[in-house]
């Protein structure tokens, strides 16, 4: 199913080292594992045509830095997984100074490993663990990975702690990227590590994104309880995913058949099964150097601010890392290389110039990264713009914050706008001025050359089109890594939740939307609960409880919508959800009380027939069969305490509606008032509730709790009056037996 | 901190070590990639390394003249000197060996091939040709051990700089000062010697270049020595005396005075980097101590105001130029400036393999900058992304603001200098970093 190394004198030049390696137990020879695939798509539409790893950073391509990287810590043996594009990557090694045949290898192992239909990154390393190609401690990176720090203190370190103990298999590499906002840190998903302040024994770990319900992080008790007593919740470091492994590691990934993310998987199920699989991970966070990812459009463009800014160190372009470059510092911090011209009234700041490029007079270039072979006409601007090989640039033509793939050519007087992915050759005729940010290839995302030209956008000259890749529809609204398929980072277009400590997690989903006239109330719901499923990635920790609750309102109200049919199923699947989840009795009530009364609520929305309340309560409690005795045994489920937390509950939620609705309008405002006096008889009517349900309820100091809920609370009055005399009627009632 | 060799990340020493496993073109990239990456730095370990690659350069490489050896060499060097155009000490080396192909081989002319002459000026070094490398491992294992004052004494005071040696070869050589026939060495170099000698004859040369070669790296390991040898001379007692960012050099000639004197030293230290704003100099500190000698430290913002005390501010050198200028740590040349405001007397330490004939018209272009990241920390969201940043490692002294340059082979006033570089280097070796060769 898999096949070693892609020539012959590559494999046979790989197997010997490494089998005496394995000899000498392997203490001296520093491996690593190099993950040029992310199987992510972060950079389409680039990497349509080319593997991420060869995109150029800073005009060098990006498997460079990690390859130099791993020289300059005096790693011996390499192995390369390359997935998509593997021909390319394979090509480009072969004629660079990393060739094993070349004499300036510094490498004596480097080897490519293919894998057959690999899906993830735990794909590729399962299968590395079976071909058992590393024997001793490794380092496992990414294809796209910038740093400088020198790992000899962590290496030690490692050892130090592997020789303690055979459970410490694995020290993550991190960096600290302070409390305060900073480019290089990852944009829309947030990792966050919680780190033993003494022995630096990484004890959990989660992500966070901004479109996820909560910003709650939930720990395992046992992390204060038994495994320390002094440790720190990190939010703030920059992970470069450079891991120290031993081989163990590849077991652990072997065990675990579904992993597939190295951190959100792997790391995350590891720290969660500690008492399971017996395994300690450790998190070196270095202060100093510098170490970070170029996992996303969004990080390419950090990193290269951080390299213009010097703070990789010694790779910048100054440094002419890769062989045949020739970069000189000039003044203003411009980087140009020999072969490289430019006008002399062009105004050049902070920026690197490739060799044979050249710029015209009264152009501007600022804070940007040009290749080589380019030809940037007269009176151009180019400002925070990443511009590849052997592209043109028509005169007075106006590019800002985008990247030019290799031979685009722009007519004159183009206006190119922020965010703007421009791929490999397309053509813009002269005079074109997006308005928004355009993202153009001439291939399709299967690779294909795009059929039908835009000319009516580019121009006539053009061969290309907007690039649309069909997967991102299949993406839900509110996954994160939506966030970082764009070169600039906007939460704008998002429905973000604030995240209080309310007591119905709804009440976020729709206050953002509040003042959206158009939104109703169930495109919220519909949104709210996505995003609910999504926020956690292990179904029962960090935002579970919260996820319970939105998964068990939607799954009611689905049941609720068909309106007629059995309830059965509803409870069936929702006994499973609280069974997963562990809910309890007070979550169960409170989801109940939301998905009946939303129910209710939509009931008497016009656009559903605008029924009155009181038939609207009747609908919703009635229409299914089993619904009554659903509410009565999950929903309520007791004696008089319990009924008083159900009315709760209920009028929390309808309090809620209540809010949203009178903002529309009075009159549906009304109605969802008097829709808890309907609910309540209703209930009362169906042997749900008791007298002394509702009776204590109303006597509740929590049922005032607001200005909405006391609103609420006196529209009651009526029903409590009534059910007060019909109690003193009961009374006579008995009384009159007595007596008789 | 584990001590570096335990690790595997590459150094100097590591570097050395994989000299002799490894293809010469694959020491040469290593070491290209060593000193891109700044793995290799500063100007002594620069020149050692270059040293170490130049001699396996002559006695590994396919030459079968002067000429090819030459090219060779010159090919090699000039990738060294592009890999890492700060380090001037890098020409300087290469420079030098080139200079030593040529004196050996112009003697080899003149002496017409008669190997038992050739070996006469290095008496301790007759070694049949076949084992020569051999004899290159041993002999730097030895001056790994000790300075060897035995096989090498220190330059006498007869090399001061009234009496500056008469070339390049007596001044390494072992052996005291050959009579008469010094002289017609002096300009044999303006003609490139075409000689072609049998296999005989080119393993004599490839072992006199090894030895020259040794000589050279004897040398670089004695200078701090030599140097400190004129403390006494220079540090007067009840001095008080201004170092910045004392290097090795630097600390051996104080600490020599120390042995004899009793005076006071004002460290002038870096601001003060987050991890380690205790530790600076820690152990020189800790030396002078010993030795009885009050040490002040200095931050650089506050020197001025102790300038007019100062009796002598000591610099180290990275290099020095030929117009006198000197290259050194960022910090200095400020601390120069004020000191000549004050009229204190700014004395520079170097070796003189660190005098470099390079006078480049654009001073900027000799200024090396470094990592962002010394003063500002990364982590500092804002000011990453709010400021740009440029941290200078070296800075250039305008030779006027130097008084006296103290090298290995004495005391030197400005003016000498050309006369110490002509000694050193010779002419048609200045540029070769800018040749063009004509052969692939």
């Amino acid at each position: 199913m898999s096949h070693k190394g892609k020539n012959s004198a590559s494999s046979a030049k790989g197997k010997k080292p490494s089998k005496a390696g394995a000899e000498s137990k392997g203490e001296d020879v520093l491996q690593a594992v190099v993950l040029a695939d992310s199987f992510q798509d972060r950079y389409k539409p680039f990497t349509v045509e080319t593997p991420r790893c060869l995109l150029p950073l800073a005009n060098t391509p990006l498997i460079e830095y990690t390859l130099e990287f791993l020289a300059m810590n005096g790693v011996q043996e390499v192995y390369i997984y390359c997935g998509a594009h593997t021909d390319q990557v394979e090509d480009y090694i072969g004629r660079s100074r990393w060739a094993p045949s070349s004499k300036s290898c510094p490498f004596s192992v480097l080897q490519f490993v293919r894998v057959a239909d690999a899906r993830s990154v735990g794909d590729v390393l399962r299968d590395m663990d079976k071909r058992s190609l590393v024997d001793g401690d490794f380092l496992l990176v990414h294809g796209d990975m910038v740093s400088n720090l020198i790992l000899d203190g962590a290496l030690a370190a490692h050892r130090k702690r592997r020789e303690t103990s055979a459970a410490n298999i694995m020290t993550m590499i991190l960096h600290s990227g302070g409390t305060e906002e900073h480019r290089t840190k990852t944009k829309g998903i947030t990792p966050v590590f919680v780190v033993d302040t003494k022995t630096q024994r990484c004890l959990h770990y989660d992500e966070m994104n901004p479109l996820q319900s909560d910003h709650y992080l939930s720990l395992d008790p046992a992390i204060a309880d038994e495994l320390s007593t002094e440790f720190e919740v990190r939010a703030d470091l920059i992970d470069a995913q450079i891991d120290i492994c031993t081989p163990e590691v590849l077991a652990l990934w072997s065990e675990s058949f579904d992993y597939e993310l190295p951190r959100r998987n792997f790391l995350h199920g590891v720290l969660k099964d500690w008492e399971l699989n017996g395994k300690m991970i450790y998190a070196e966070i270095f202060e100093d150097g510098y170490a970070a990812r170029a996992s996303n459009l969004q990080m390419y463009d950090a990193i290269s601010r951080d390299i213009l800014g010097r703070w990789t160190f010694p790779f910048i372009p100054e440094n002419n890392i890769v062989p045949k470059q020739a970069y000189k510092k000039h003044s203003n911090n411009v980087m140009i290389e020999t072969g490289a011209s430019h006008a002399h009234d062009a105004t050049l700041r902070n920026s690197v110039i490739g060799t044979d490029t050249s710029i015209g007079s009264g152009s501007k270039v600022i804070n940007s990264i040009i290749g080589t072979g380019c030809t940037i006409g007269a009176n151009v601007t180019l400002e925070n713009s990443y511009v590849w090989n052997g592209t043109t640039i028509g005169d007075g033509t106006t590019v800002s914050q985008s990247i030019l793939a290799d031979n685009v050519v722009v007519g004159k007087g183009c206006t190119i706008p922020t965010g703007s992915l421009i791929s490999y050759g397309v053509h813009i005729s002269d005079g074109i001025a997006f308005s928004t940010a355009a993202v153009l290839s001439t291939v399709t995302s299967t690779g294909k050359q795009v059929t039908n030209k835009d000319t009516n956008l580019l121009g006539p000259d053009s061969n290309a089109a907007p690039f649309y890749d069909p997967e991102d529809d299949e993406l839900d609204d509110e996954d994160p890594s939506r966030l970082q398929k764009s070169l600039i980072y906007s939460l704008a277009n998002y429905n973000l939740s604030s995240s209080s400590i309310s007591t119905l997690a709804s009440d976020d989903g729709s206050d953002s939307d509040a003042d959206d006239a158009d939104s109703n109330l169930l495109s919220a719901d519909a949104a709210h609960s996505n995003r609910s499923r999504l926020s956690s990635f292990a179904s029962d920790d960090s935002a579970g409880k919260m996820s319970f609750h939105a998964d068990a309102v939607h799954g009611l109200l689905d049941a609720l919508r068909a309106d007629s049919g059995d309830f059965d199923s509803a409870k069936l699947e929702f006994m499973g959800l609280r069974l997963a989840n562990n809910a309890s009795d007070a979550m169960m009530r409170k989801a109940v009380a939301t998905a009946f009364a939303r129910r209710a609520v939509e009931l008497v929305a016009p656009e559903h027939g605008g029924l009155d309340p009181s038939k609207a309560a009747e609908r919703a409690l009635t229409a299914c069969r089993g619904a009554p005795k659903f509410v009565n045994e999950v929903g309520v489920g007791g004696g008089q305490a319990a009924q008083v937390e159900f009315v709760l509950a209920l009028q929390r939620a309808l309090s809620h509606y209540y809010n949203h609705a009178k903002g529309q309008d009075q009159q549906s405002g009304g109605k969802t008032a008097t829709l808890l006096p309907a609910m309540l008889q209703q209930l009362y009517a169906l042997d749900i509730l008791e007298e002394e349900g509702i009776l204590g309820w109303w006597g509740d100091a929590r049922a005032v709790d607001g200005e909405a809920m006391a609103g609420l609370k006196d529209k009651c009055r009526v029903l409590v009056e009534w059910l007060e005399n019909a109690e003193e009627e009961d009374d006579d009632d008995d009384d009159d037996d007595d007596s008789d | 901190m584990p001590s570096v060799s335990s690790g595997h990340a590459l150094d100097l020493e590591k570097f050395l070590k994989s000299l002799k496993g490894q293809p010469l073109e694959a020491s040469i990239n290593s070491l290209i990639s060593l000193l891109k990456r700044r793995q290799i730095k500063g100007s002594e370990p620069c020149a050692v390394a270059t040293a170490h690659i130049l001699l396996q350069v002559v006695a590994r490489s396919k030459w079968h003249d002067v000429d090819s050896l030459l090219i060779n060499v010159s090919r090699t060097g000039r990738k060294l000197v592009d890999a890492q155009p700060n380090e001037l000490v890098i020409g300087n080396i290469v420079r030098r060996v080139l200079g030593l192909i040529r004196d050996e081989a112009s003697e080899d002319r003149g002496d017409a091939g008669d190997e038992s002459a050739s070996d006469a000026p290095t008496p301790t070094d007759i070694v049949p040709p076949a084992a020569t490398s051999q004899q290159w491992t041993t002999r730097r294992l030895d001056s790994a051990n000790s300075a060897a004052p035995a096989a090498r004494p220190p330059i006498v005071s007869s090399y001061s700089s009234i009496n500056p040696p008469k070339s390049l070869f007596h001044l390494l050589s072992t052996s005291p000062p050959a009579d008469g026939d010094v002289s017609p060495f002096r300009n044999s170099g303006a003609s490139t010697p075409t000689w072609r000698g049998n296999s005989s004859q080119i393993h004599a040369l490839r072992s006199e270049v090894i030895d020259g070669i040794e000589e050279i790296k004897d040398e670089i390991s004695q200078v701090d020595d030599q140097i400190a040898a004129s403390a006494e001379v220079q540090i007067h007692p009840g001095d008080l005396v201004l170092v910045h960012q004392p290097s090795t050099t630097v600390e051996r000639f104080i600490l020599r005075a120390a042995q004899k004197r009793k005076f006071t030293v004002l460290i002038a230290v870096a601001p003060p980097r987050r991890h380690s704003a205790e530790g600076q100099h820690a152990t020189f500190r800790k030396k002078l101590s010993a030795a009885g000698i009050t040490v002040v430290n200095v931050m650089n913002g506050g020197l001025m105001a102790y300038m007019s005390r100062v009796n002598k501010v000591i610099i180290g050198a990275r290099a020095i130029v030929a117009t006198g200028g000197v290259v050194a740590d960022a910090g200095a040349a400020a601390i120069a400036r004020a000191a000549k405001e004050q009229g204190t007397a700014v004395v520079v330490l170097s070796g003189v393999y660190k005098l470099s004939p390079e006078s480049p018209f654009d001073e900027s272009s000799l200024i090396e900058w470094g990592d962002s990241s010394t003063f500002v920390s990364f982590a500092d969201g804002p000011l990453v992304s709010g400021a740009e940043i440029r941290t200078a490692l070296t800075e250039l002294i305008q030779p006027e603001l130097v008084d006296t340059y103290i090298t290995n082979l004495g005391t030197h006033s400005r003016d000498h200098l050309s006369s110490l570089i002509s000694d050193h280097y010779k002419r048609e070796d200045a540029d070769f970093h800018i040749w063009e060769e004509a052969e692939p």
